[in-house]
């Protein structure tokens, strides 16, 4: 019972990260209806940029991650702004050949800037050590991750729900034209979805660097699992995409227990398995 | 006046054909150099073996070339990134070969790359040295029993892996092992020849538990916590370069070495492995349970031929040699003895010089071994240390093996290879 409660909640901290790039992605699909495959190079944008600032320039690590998001949402801006905008109208082919562009563009941007080599700073002091659960140390890291899932969670909720930004955000997700003639400056509310979700994405990506490789093509892996898991949820559906995570990293987590020779397999198994059931995905009305 | 002109230029052109014809570039093999195509993996977290590989091929070429080059033949070289993509290695090697003249080719650090580039370079008829892809496949398959003669290793394979065994055989305290292998034929290969190897050495110990980790994984901690679920005494991981320090970092993290007794990273005593944990081994965070080996590791053999290699690679890279430099860096050489014996570039005399040959490498004697071209040498295991003579880790206590004992030796049996 210990082991499994334990690796449960091994994979809940996975899943929190799984949760910030994938909202992102969501957030950008839902309302401007763009399949971002650059989402990925965004998230690996904020991985190295958290690992400049706080790596390299000795900025504590919570305002490396926050000016890494800073930064990112500005790149985003400028991405829907000056590169999506125009292509809005046209057949979306163009933007996933756009996004696809990006992918390869940043990729090799950062291999200009920062080098093929991977980078990993040390881990935070007061983020180091591990509280006992389950009879096993639990590291103080994983509980950070899923404190700040869970209120990011709840502060999309909250955005999205509660606000007039939100309120217009979901009419101009509806419908447009109707959003614009109520007075919505949609094209304000475009960019302001596209930095959001480009700062979530950095979010990820910035939290991720005392732990995990920050590299070129780190995005590449996770734009993958990403798309998995907005497909699993329901397409542009927010709460979809936090049940999907729940499921994708949890129930990988019990794979990696119970049938380590299916590891590769697992999380296609599961999109396979709920796709089954729910073609649409969970979430999808 | 205008005659004077006239002769003048012709005697000066006469005088600059002569010295360009007996000059440095006179090349006995008839070629304008001697074209060395080199590919590894320069992006993502596995770039800087691709990197090393291309610092190791370089240093040997200028050496070689600043003391005259082979048989007066300039040597040029050109690296390619593979990608770590067998699809981009077959490409690469075809470039090098069809377009740019590569003579000979070097490097590739992926198993999966070296596998499909076997049969084009049967098809290309050039001789690759292979200086990091480990897989045992790629020398008992396709050149001891395909007969792809093309094929040739300069660095240990897999087998080298299987060292832990020798390591640990007398630690009775070290009876349950685990692994966290790397979900693809390096991890099962070395998983398979370490349990071969610890049945034999040790009938007692028990095999309690495994995890896979796809290539690429980033996220370690459901397979940490899955293997201690079984509660091991030993862990053997297989996971290399940024993958390796990623997992040791989240092994801390779990407080996995307050409950193990040992931990044996195979490739952890890499250069950029020892590198990305220095700061956790100087701080005793590994709490002396943490051992590696490597493909060679640059503070042995304590040699005069491997100290000047070390300096000499360090003042001209500002880093430390990782083993793919060693081994590309080494297999320059080698193929400067080769080209020295056969006076030729053809594939056929270069193979029929290299039976034989005993060469003494940064890495120590490398012994040609004829049924499957691979250079059998020896390389130590040992603990992860801080030595204040070093600016990063290394590995201490080390203790070196024969060959002959942890090697697999022709004529190869099949190795089953399982999760």
């Amino acid at each position: 019972m210990e082991v499994f409660a334990y690796q449960g909640l091994i994979g809940l901290s996975s899943a929190m990260y799984l949760w910030l790039v994938s909202a992102g992605l969501t957030i950008i699909f839902g309302v401007l209806g763009v399949l971002n495959f650059a989402h990925g190079s965004l998230f690996m944008l904020g991985a190295y940029l958290g690992y400049t600032l706080y790596g390299l320039a000795g900025v504590p690590f919570g305002l490396a991650v926050l000016g890494s998001m800073a930064v990112v949402a500005l790149v985003g801006a400028g991405v829907e702004r000056g590169l999506l905008r125009p292509l809005y109208g046209l057949d979306p082919s163009y933007q996933l050949l756009l996004t696809f562009g990006l992918v390869l563009f940043l990729d090799d941007l950062a291999k200009l800037v920062w080098g093929g080599v991977f980078r990993i700073p040390p881990i935070p002091g007061w983020l180091q050590g591990s509280v006992s659960l389950f009879g096993r140390p639990y590291p103080f890291y994983n509980l950070f991750l899923i404190a700040v899932g869970l209120s990011v969670g709840v502060g999309l909720w909250w955005l999205f729900d509660r606000t007039w930004w939100g309120r217009a955000v979901r009419a101009t997700a509806s419908d447009r034209e109707m959003a614009a003639a109520l007075g919505i400056r949609t094209p304000t509310v475009f960019s302001s979805v596209f930095m959001l979700g480009s700062a979530l994405a950095a979010l990820g990506g910035a939290l991720s660097t005392p732990v995990r490789p920050v590299a070129p093509g780190i995005g590449a892996a996770m734009i993958v699992q990403a798309f998995i898991i907005t497909v699993i949820g329901g397409l542009g559906n927010l709460r979809g995409a936090f049940a999907g995570s729940l499921l994708v990293g949890v129930l990988s987590s019990y794979g990696t227990l119970w049938f380590p020779e299916f590891e590769l397999f697992f999380i296609f198994a599961i999109m396979a398995a709920v796709l089954l059931v729910r073609p649409q995905g969970l979430f999808a009305r | 006046m205008r005659t004077v002109w006239v002769v003048l230029v012709g005697v000066g052109l006469l005088f600059g054909a002569s010295w360009s014809a007996a000059g440095p570039a006179a090349c006995a093999l008839g070629v304008p150099a001697i074209k060395l195509g080199v590919q590894g993996v320069a992006s993502g977290p596995h770039a800087d073996y691709g990197r090393q590989i291309e610092m190791g091929a370089q240093l040997a070429v200028e050496e070689i070339n600043a003391a005259g080059g082979i048989l007066g033949c300039r040597l040029e070289m050109r690296f390619m990134d593979d990608e770590n993509r067998p699809a981009v290695g077959v490409r690469n090697a075809r470039f090098l070969v069809t377009e740019w003249g590569a003579h000979f080719l070097y490097g590739t650090d992926s198993s999966g790359v070296a596998m499909a580039l076997g049969p084009v370079l049967r098809e290309l008829d050039r001789i690759q040295f292979f200086t990091h892809a480990a897989t045992h496949r790629l020398t008992e398959e396709l050149v001891a029993q395909q007969k792809i003669k093309q094929i040739v290793r300069v660095s240990a394979p897999v087998y080298q892996d299987a060292v832990a065994a020798w390591l640990f055989r007398d630690r009775r305290d070290v009876r349950r092992w685990a692994t966290i292998g790397a979900d693809y034929e390096y991890g099962y290969a070395t998983w398979a020849i370490f349990r071969e190897q610890m049945r034999r050495l040790r009938p007692d110990v028990e095999f309690v538990g495994a995890a896979w980790a796809p290539f690429l994984t980033t996220d370690f901690s459901p397979h940490i916590a899955a293997v201690m679920a079984t509660n091991p005494d030993g862990i053997i991981a297989t996971p290399w370069a940024g993958e390796a320090v990623t997992l040791l970092r989240q092994a801390l993290l779990q407080g996995v070495f307050d409950r193990i007794k040992v931990w044996f990273q195979a490739m952890g005593g890499s250069v950029d492995v020892l590198e990305g944990i220095s700061q956790e081994v100087r701080e005793g965070r590994f709490q002396g349970k943490l051992y590696a080996t490597a493909r060679y590791i640059h503070n042995w053999p304590n040699t005069e031929t491997n100290r000047s290699f070390v300096s000499r690679f360090a003042k001209r890279w500002n880093r430390m040699p990782n083993y793919s430099a060693e081994t590309t860096y080494s297999a320059v050489y080698i193929t400067k003895a080769a080209v020295e014996k056969a006076r030729s570039l053809q594939t056929d005399r270069v193979i029929a010089a290299l039976q034989g040959m005993r060469v003494e490498t940064p890495a120590g004697l490398r012994v040609f071994r004829s049924e499957d071209h691979q250079f059998v040498y020896a390389v130590p295991a040992g603990k992860v240390v801080w030595d204040p003579r070093y600016p990063i880790a290394v590995l201490g206590e080390l203790k070196v093996f024969d060959p002959k004992d942890y090697w697999r030796w022709p004529p190869f049996r099949p190795l089953e290879l399982s999760k």
